[in-house]
């Protein structure tokens, strides 16, 4: 096999190979999904929709129709606009939260693999205890503690809860690259620290920390959708995919509409999310060589 | 190795000795007067009092600690002042269900993944391996409450079987039938999210072993397919499944509760929303610790389990 | 000559070739040989040259996918080109084994080298485990493992280089084949440790009645080591022959330039190195011409427009291919 290796290494060395592994239609066509959640998360307001909270009760549970895209609800509500207005929560509880634990724990996990010595061992010992706790419970008890509950204080939770897994991401994957010989070449050259963290030691965590991100966000988007079937959700008028799917479980055969809609729009939105993590993983790992 | 095992031992008593005093903390990080929020709402100011100084809450706060966990090691949780059952005979009613649950699944999610990741890692992209792959994927974006709604409306809708609300959960005791009856459902879903993962942590580590040299060398001793995927490359690619096994299983000892609440099934996560939901802080207080602790041990008991497989970690 | 029924082993036209990203790739091109019972022949190239694709592909352990393979194998009788996983198994470890380069890649690093000795009597022999498990102790001492009964149950891990090589070779002679490919069996290992374990194939070659092909980029290693050399480069055999007709009467100038790049005890001190210049060809570009031309000092324009054939040269089976071959009257010996 060492001669393959090494014909691979050549064709590399010698020319670089046109095709590098392509992203994809399917790639692109995600990219636009979540783009256009995005922007309707934004513009829901000057968007012409119906009044996602206004109850018409002569059409309940009503099939899909030109009037109503998706029906309505059991109270007479549009399925279409709440499933729009209701993206705003997940794309802000999940992008949220995940700010919030990157901020943090991303530049924490960093410095730490980095610098070792005292100031790892102390803060690595902090997080893996925290780790070590059951997340889940500790935001259901806050957050059925910590009244009234908004959209804010529930980015607050999970995006804390979230500081020791990012942490821990970072912090792995820092420490394999830091250790590879590049970086203690450059270390040798007498490159000053910053200089290695941007140039070095960033690009390479970018990939893994990306794609850590797009799961991070597929995950808490899912988590708002339990907590919402706890009643731990955004208050009930408003409206989120979660609370539209927990409120659909009364009327499950009466209207199936109330489910099938918000179900779908949550899983696509996270397969998308996934897709594109899992497909830019693939586009950065240089060091797969694919024979 | 001894060394390893007795390392690991002490840092899991570090670990639990840490959680103990989150969950005691974590009753008293609540805002309020703490005996007016254990006693309930409507209790007069000298019921108040008279709780305060039973708790001994009058006391320092570390001293309540000791107390505390003294009395946790004695086995004593404390007694509900909501349900007025001692707090362990809760629990201890609630966990077999948890852990018959999470065997249930799990042996199923084993069953299926083991030999559908073999079959795949064996002939990749071949069409077992893409619809397999193409569907856990799919599956991975599909939360256990959106499966167990789903599911809920296929069975009452297509198989014409009504949906009357939480069904009703067997004891094993009383009768097996009506028990794995009672089970099948939250169990299969269970099952297919721990699937998805267990297929696909396998498969992309069997690919990656069966590139090594030493399954060449196997091959040019003249062994057969199978046997070197069940003796060679299942055993070094099996590790990071434990891994993912030992992780899953923490959570769903964890997180089970979403199955549990909507299908009424009384295990630990079900008593903890009830609990949370009428206040009822001591059986909280409670759960939180065995649970946190239950997580340790199968993290610890799975390090152990994959030290077994591949004994080059302890080495290191 | 004598016909191919007294042959172990008969290479006929073999060409590999694999499908990549850039292009088919034929890192073997048209390569024949033969190779009696109880022979060694070297077969000798830089890293790159396809060596290691060609041992295997006789053995028939090439890659299942993107790989076409034309021509013919067969060993004793039976033709391993494109043959059945079935058929090859059947073959592998009774007839022909290999030992391969890194013994800590090619072991399995989380089980016992005694069970993979056993495997082998077990699985190919029938034999019941404490039958295997004595002849798996003989086989370790047969290598010159020390303390073989107590190291049956080491880990890879827990041997040296040296050793680990040892157990490699216990595991390919496990079932006495006639035929013994052993792909840089050295290289990687310590200096010391490599005529070890070379002087332990010569040794066990002569009791075991085998043959052997060692693949190698080291001459030294081949140098009296072996019957016949084959001189690899980019895919296609440019000299073959007797060892000694090879060393001292070598046609082709890129064996030459091999010879004279191998550092020399005999030589003085502060000796510059020499180099080959330039680098091996990349194979997906295939040019017309020899495939040395661009770096070879006696190449003319017939060298870069005709691929040259092999050609018989003064002696008895020796051949090489090139249109400006050094004279032939060079270091004349007594045949």
């Amino acid at each position: 096999m060492s001669d393959l290796i090494f014909i691979a290494e050549e064709v590399s060395l010698v020319e670089k190979p046109e095709k590098k592994e392509p992203l994809g239609l399917l790639f692109w066509f995600c990219i636009g999904w979540i783009a256009l959640n995005f922007v309707g998360a934004i513009f829901a307001n000057v968007l012409p929709l119906q009044n996602p909270l206004y109850q018409d009760y002569n059409t309940i549970n009503a099939a899909p129709s030109l009037h109503h895209l998706f029906g309505t609800d059991d109270i007479g509500r549009d399925i279409f606009a709440r499933i729009v207005y209701g993206s705003r929560v997940s794309i802000a509880v999940g992008f949220g939260s995940m700010l919030i634990g990157y901020c943090i724990g991303a530049p924490l996990g960093m410095l730490a693999a980095y610098r070792r010595g005292r100031f790892d061992t102390i803060v690595t010992t902090i997080m893996y205890i925290f780790l070590a706790f059951p997340a889940i419970i500790a935001t259901i008890a806050v957050l059925s503690f910590w009244t009234p509950r908004s959209v804010f204080k529930i980015i607050i939770v999970i995006g804390l809860a979230s500081v020791p897994l990012v942490y821990r991401v970072i912090r792995t994957a820092t420490l394999s690259i830091s250790t590879k010989d590049f970086v203690v070449a450059a270390k040798v050259q007498g490159a000053r620290d910053r200089r290695i963290l941007m140039k070095e030691l960033l690009p390479n965590i970018a990939p893994i920390g990306i794609s850590f991100l797009l799961i991070g966000v597929a995950t808490v988007i899912a988590l708002e959708g339990t907590l919402a079937f706890l009643g731990l959700s955004v208050v009930v008028p408003t409206p989120s995919w979660g609370n539209m799917i927990n409120e659909s479980r009364t009327v499950l055969q009466q209207n199936p509409w109330l489910v099938i809609f918000p179900s779908l729009a949550l899983c696509l939105f996270l397969l998308c999310l996934n897709f594109i993590g899992d497909r830019l993983r693939h586009h950065f790992d240089v060091t797969e060589v694919k024979l | 190795m001894l060394r390893y095992v007795i390392r690991r031992i002490l840092m899991l008593i570090g670990i639990v000795f840490v959680i103990s005093v989150g969950s005691f903390f974590l009753i008293h990080l609540l805002p309020g007067n703490i005996a007016a929020v254990i006693e309930g709402p409507g209790a007069s100011p000298e019921n108040q009092a008279k709780l305060f100084k039973l708790l001994g809450l009058n006391r320092p706060i570390y001293e309540q600690y000791f107390v505390w966990i003294n009395h946790v090691l004695h086995g004593n949780l404390g007694t509900s002042f909501i349900t007025g059952t001692p707090v362990v005979q809760s629990i201890r009613a609630a966990l077999p269900i948890d852990l018959e649950l999470i065997l249930l699944s799990q042996i199923l999610a084993f069953a299926t993944a083991i030999p559908l990741a073999m079959r795949s890692a064996r002939k990749p992209d071949g069409i077992l391996d893409r619809i397999f792959s193409a569907g856990s994927f799919t599956m991975l974006s599909v939360p256990p409450f959106i499966v167990i709604v789903l599911l809920v409306l296929f069975i009452s809708v297509e198989l014409g079987v009504p949906h009357t609300g939480p069904s009703s959960y067997v004891s094993f005791a009383s009768n097996w039938i009506g028990n794995l009856q009672s089970m099948a459902l939250p169990a299969v879903t269970l099952a297919v999210g721990s699937f998805v993962v267990y297929y696909r942590v396998l498969r992309s580590d069997l690919i990656a072993t069966l590139q090594e040299e030493f399954i060449t060398m196997a091959r040019s001793k003249g062994i057969s397919q199978r046997r070197i995927m069940w003796r060679h490359a299942f055993r070094p690619s099996s590790v990071a499944l434990l891994g993912t096994a030992g992780v899953n299983i923490g959570g769903l000892l964890a997180g089970g509760f979403v199955v549990q609440f909507l299908l009424a099934i009384p295990g630990l996560g079900y008593t903890l929303i009830s609990a949370i939901n009428t206040d009822d802080y001591l059986l909280v207080q409670g759960i939180v610790l065995v649970v946190s602790v239950g997580v340790v041990l199968i993290n610890f008991l799975f390090d152990f389990i994959i030290n077994i497989v591949d004994p080059r970690i302890s080495r290191e | 000559m004598s016909d191919n029924s007294e042959k172990l082993l008969v290479v006929d036209n073999l060409s590999t070739t694999f499908a990549t990203a850039g292009g088919p790739l034929p890192a073997v091109s048209n390569v024949s040989f033969d190779l009696l019972g109880n022979e060694t022949i070297g077969i000798v190239g830089e890293s790159g040259s396809g060596k290691t694709v060609l041992s295997r592909t006789i053995m028939g352990l090439q890659p299942r996918t993107n790989v076409t393979v034309t021509g013919s194998v067969l060993l004793n009788g039976n033709q391993m080109a494109n043959a059945t996983e079935r058929f090859k198994r059947e073959l592998w470890g009774t007839e022909v084994a290999m030992v391969f380069q890194d013994p800590m890649t090619s072991l399995n690093p989380v089980v016992r080298i005694g069970k993979q000795i056993d495997e082998t009597l077990r699985v190919r022999l029938g034999m019941s485990r404490q039958d295997a498990k004595a002849r798996a102790i003989e086989l370790l001492e047969l290598v010159g493992i020390p303390s073989p009964a107590h190291r049956y149950n080491a880990y890879p891990g827990q041997l040296s280089g040296g050793m680990r090589q040892r157990v490699v070779i216990a595991i390919a002679l496990a079932c006495s084949p006639k035929l013994l490919m052993a792909d840089e069996p050295t290289t990687g290992l310590d200096v010391t440790i490599q005529a070890q374990i070379l002087n332990l194939l010569d040794e066990l070659k002569e009791r075991l009645h085998m043959s052997v092909v060692l693949v190698t980029h080291d001459l030294g290693v081949v140098a009296t080591r072996t019957s016949r050399i084959i001189v690899m480069y980019a895919g296609r055999i440019v000299e073959v022959g007797a060892t000694r007709d090879v060393f001292a009467n070598h046609r082709m100038p890129y064996t030459r330039a091999l010879l004279e790049s191998s550092p020399k005890v005999s030589n003085a001190s502060h000796t510059r190195l020499v180099t080959i210049p330039g680098r091996p060809p990349n194979l997906l570009k295939i040019t017309d011409g020899c495939s040395f031309a661009p770096r070879c000092a006696y190449a003319t324009e017939k060298c870069r427009t005709d691929r040259p054939e092999l050609q018989p040269g003064a002696q008895p089976g020796h051949s090489f291919a090139c249109w400006n071959p050094l004279p032939a009257t060079r270091g004349v010996t007594a045949s």
